[in-house]
């Protein structure tokens, strides 16, 4: 018990890094659900396209030797290239894939979202191979540079994950809450065709809410990148996995809920790998699931709503 | 007009080459091998190497004896369930003779029934679990050593060389790394350490700080991690640099990717060990025109393709044997692999089996990651070969 309380630092770090990146991720499943009632299974894919877009706009910008010019802008460069590459690529699959099948039984847009997991998969494994790729973060941020507090030591690295996936998070909840495009969102997940009639453009409205999911998926990935640095084309199955649970936990459609439940997801992980054991860790998270869904039908943050006939 | 002429020309030059194939292949017996390895997926560079290696040993033989075999790649992901699918395809095939591979133990144990049903005779450069050749399926052979040499090579060397007294062991929950890992805490507990702590991981996990934690609140001195994926070793001996902890990283023959495990861990993986079931043989004198030719085609090359190709070799000459005595079937191969008596392959060492299908005298190697190579520790093996001390390191 003693290691324990020593440790207990470092493993909120370790927790909390683990959980911004399954909040983010989190974060897209709830916006879509919340809006169409569709589960967007290819929401891992997009986050694991955007790991990839990190990781190349990082190739181009790392000269091969000598100095390496504005790190922090490469930092930014690679994460609003990725926001915005997966925010285009959000909206081409609703576009492609669930608009056709809006008004179809929901199970279709369902097969339709596996299948466009599967061709995003494919379609990287076939143009740049299943080869692992590894971002250079070291040469971005120094390995050494960390703040150090007594046994616990907080990375850069790790700090501009938190921080990021916090910031990111604000400023969603300011869009939704402030902006007459949140308010319009808000408005069609209550009800999409009253909405309508109220003179909001539904069309509109869902575009830009697979556009502000996605993004935040890619800025996931990026930070992903970042910090775990090994990126490959399956990545995005487990990822997305986790965000969807967190999603759950977290009462899917609500926002604060899908980021409580990521980083709830983060740390109970965490703590199940010194609780218990790392073989356990998955079930352990799945358990806590299971339990807060009986407790808490709706997740612990979702509203009570009636079912849509 | 001129345009659909055209196109009828094209269409008799596709066709005649066709037909005219067919003709010939009637006349001579086809022949083909099956190569399973892990082709993609996450341990596709390891795949690649032994694939490379196997299409080499192909080459070589067709040009050595004036045959065509035709070499039918086959990937298993490193998953046994997709394996089990591509065996039943390779099985279907009348054509094959004879499969080199699978490359992990659990492929093997879960395609070894229907490989020994179809008596089609399977040599694997990779696969090392000791159970699979015991366990009475007499269509496997492997041409390396076992974890029953392995993991007490491994764990003597952890205590004794490195002066360990506490392990700390992960495993990725294949039967390959939970076999070794058990068979290296047995001989580790022997010398009088201690194992301060036993974990799992799956092969798609990230995130291993959280087991740095563990492993630096029980002392830990070293981490033994036998995994498959070599970029996981990598991401560990990040983990540990990051969180400035004092662990030295010890994986097995999985870890010998250059680039996974090296380049893959920018320089945190320095000074780490592996233990491997083939010496590097960049630095066999015998075998240095074969690397030489290896790298002009196909780049550089760590130590898991060279056994593959000493496999493959392994198998096409008992397919000649069997050919010569008149005795073409699958199992008429698989008897003249099991009488195989080479005097000498490009591992360096000569390659006979034992009643199991193991191979009779083959060592382990432990090698320790210095800049972007494994340098090989002298004292891990006995049977030094002929080493050409100026030769260039693997890179």
């Amino acid at each position: 018990m003693d290691v324990f309380l020593q440790q207990l630092p470092q493993l909120l770090i370790n927790g909390l890094t683990l959980g911004a990146v399954y909040a983010l991720i989190a974060l897209g499943y709830s916006m879509v659900y919340g809006v169409l009632q569709l589960l967007n299974f290819a929401h891992g894919d997009v986050y694991m396209i955007g790991a990839f877009i990190g990781y190349f706009v990082m190739v181009a910008f790392l000269p091969p030797d000598g100095p390496i010019i504005a790190p922090v802008l490469i930092i930014i460069f690679m994460m609003l290239l990725a926001m915005l590459g997966c925010g285009v690529l959000g909206v081409v699959i609703e576009q492609f894939a669930y608009r056709p099948l809006r008004n179809a039984p929901r199970i279709a847009p369902l097969i339709s979202a596996l299948g466009v997991s599967f061709f995003i998969q494919n379609a990287v494994q076939l143009t740049l191979t299943a080869k692992f790729r590894n971002y250079e973060t070291e040469k971005l941020i120094a390995p050494g540079l960390a703040f150090d507090f007594g046994n616990a030591r907080l990375s850069v690295t790790r700090a501009l994950v938190i921080v990021t996936a916090i910031v990111l998070m604000i400023i969603l909840q300011y869009l939704i809450r402030r902006t007459k495009l949140g308010k319009a969102m808000r408005a069609v997940a209550i009800d999409r065709e009253a909405a309508a009639m109220m003179g909001v453009n539904v069309d509109q409205v869902i575009v830009f809410t697979f556009f502000i999911g996605s993004a935040l998926a890619g800025a996931a990935g990026v930070l992903t990148g970042i910090v775990f640095t090994r990126i490959y084309h399956f990545m995005g199955f487990s990822a997305g996995l986790k965000g969807f649970t967190a999603a759950v936990l977290g009462g899917i459609g609500n926002i604060p809920g899908a980021m409580l439940g990521g980083f709830i997801l983060g740390l109970t992980e965490t703590f199940a790998v010194v609780f218990i054991s790392s073989t356990y860790k998955d079930i352990v998270a799945f358990i806590v699931l299971i339990i807060v869904l009986l407790l808490r039908p709706r997740g612990l943050l979702g509203a009570r709503i009636a079912q849509k006939v | 007009m001129k345009f659909r002429k055209s196109l009828i020309g094209v269409l008799a030059l596709a066709v005649v080459p066709m037909a005219f194939n067919s003709v010939v292949f009637a006349q001579t017996p086809t022949i083909k091998i099956g190569i399973m390895a892990p082709i993609t997926g996450p341990a596709a560079s390891i795949g690649t190497e032994q694939l490379n290696w196997a299409k080499m040993a192909v080459d070589d033989f067709n040009a050595a004896n004036g045959w065509n075999v035709e070499a039918v790649e086959s990937d298993t992901e490193l998953d046994a369930a997709k394996a089990v699918t591509a065996a039943e395809s390779l099985i279907a095939d009348a054509d094959i003779y004879g499969v080199v591979g699978p490359a992990g133990s659990q492929e093997v144990e879960a395609t070894g029934p229907k490989f020994k049903e179809a008596r089609l005779t399977t040599i694997s450069g990779s696969a090392t679990r000791p159970s699979l050749t015991t366990s009475g399926n007499d269509t496997f052979f492997r041409v390396v050593p076992t974890d029953d040499a392995q993991g007490p090579t491994d764990g003597n060397f952890i205590a004794n060389e490195l002066g360990a007294t506490k392990l700390f062991i992960i495993d990725d929950q294949t039967s390959y790394a939970a076999g070794l890992a058990d068979a290296a805490s047995a001989a580790f507990e022997a010398t009088g350490g201690t194992i301060v702590g036993r974990e799992s991981v799956k092969q798609d996990d990230q995130d291993f700080s959280t087991l740095v934690t563990k492993a630096v609140g029980a002392g830990a001195e070293v981490i033994f991690f036998p995994g498959q994926i070599a970029s996981q070793g990598a991401l560990l001996a990040k983990a540990i640099l990051e969180q400035g902890a004092d662990i030295t990283v010890f994986g097995a023959d999985g870890f010998q990717s250059v680039d996974d495990f090296i380049k893959g861990s920018a320089g945190a993986a320095e000074g780490a060990y592996v233990s491997a079931f083939a010496p590097d043989i960049h630095k066999l004198e015998s075998s240095a025109d074969m690397v030489k030719r290896y790298t002009e085609k196909y780049g550089e090359f760590g130590t898991f393709g060279p056994p593959t190709y000493a496999a493959t070799t392994v198998l096409l000459e008992a397919i000649k044997r069997a050919s010569d005595a008149g005795n073409l079937t699958r199992e008429g191969v698989r008897d003249e692999v099991a009488k195989t008596d080479q005097a000498s392959s490009v591992l360096g060492n000569a390659i006979a089996f034992d009643e199991n299908g193991d191979v009779k005298n083959a060592a382990f190697y432990i090698f320790q990651v210095v800049g972007d190579n494994f340098e090989l520790i002298p004292s891990s093996s006995d049977e030094m070969m002929e080493m050409t001390p100026e030769a260039t390191p693997s890179s």
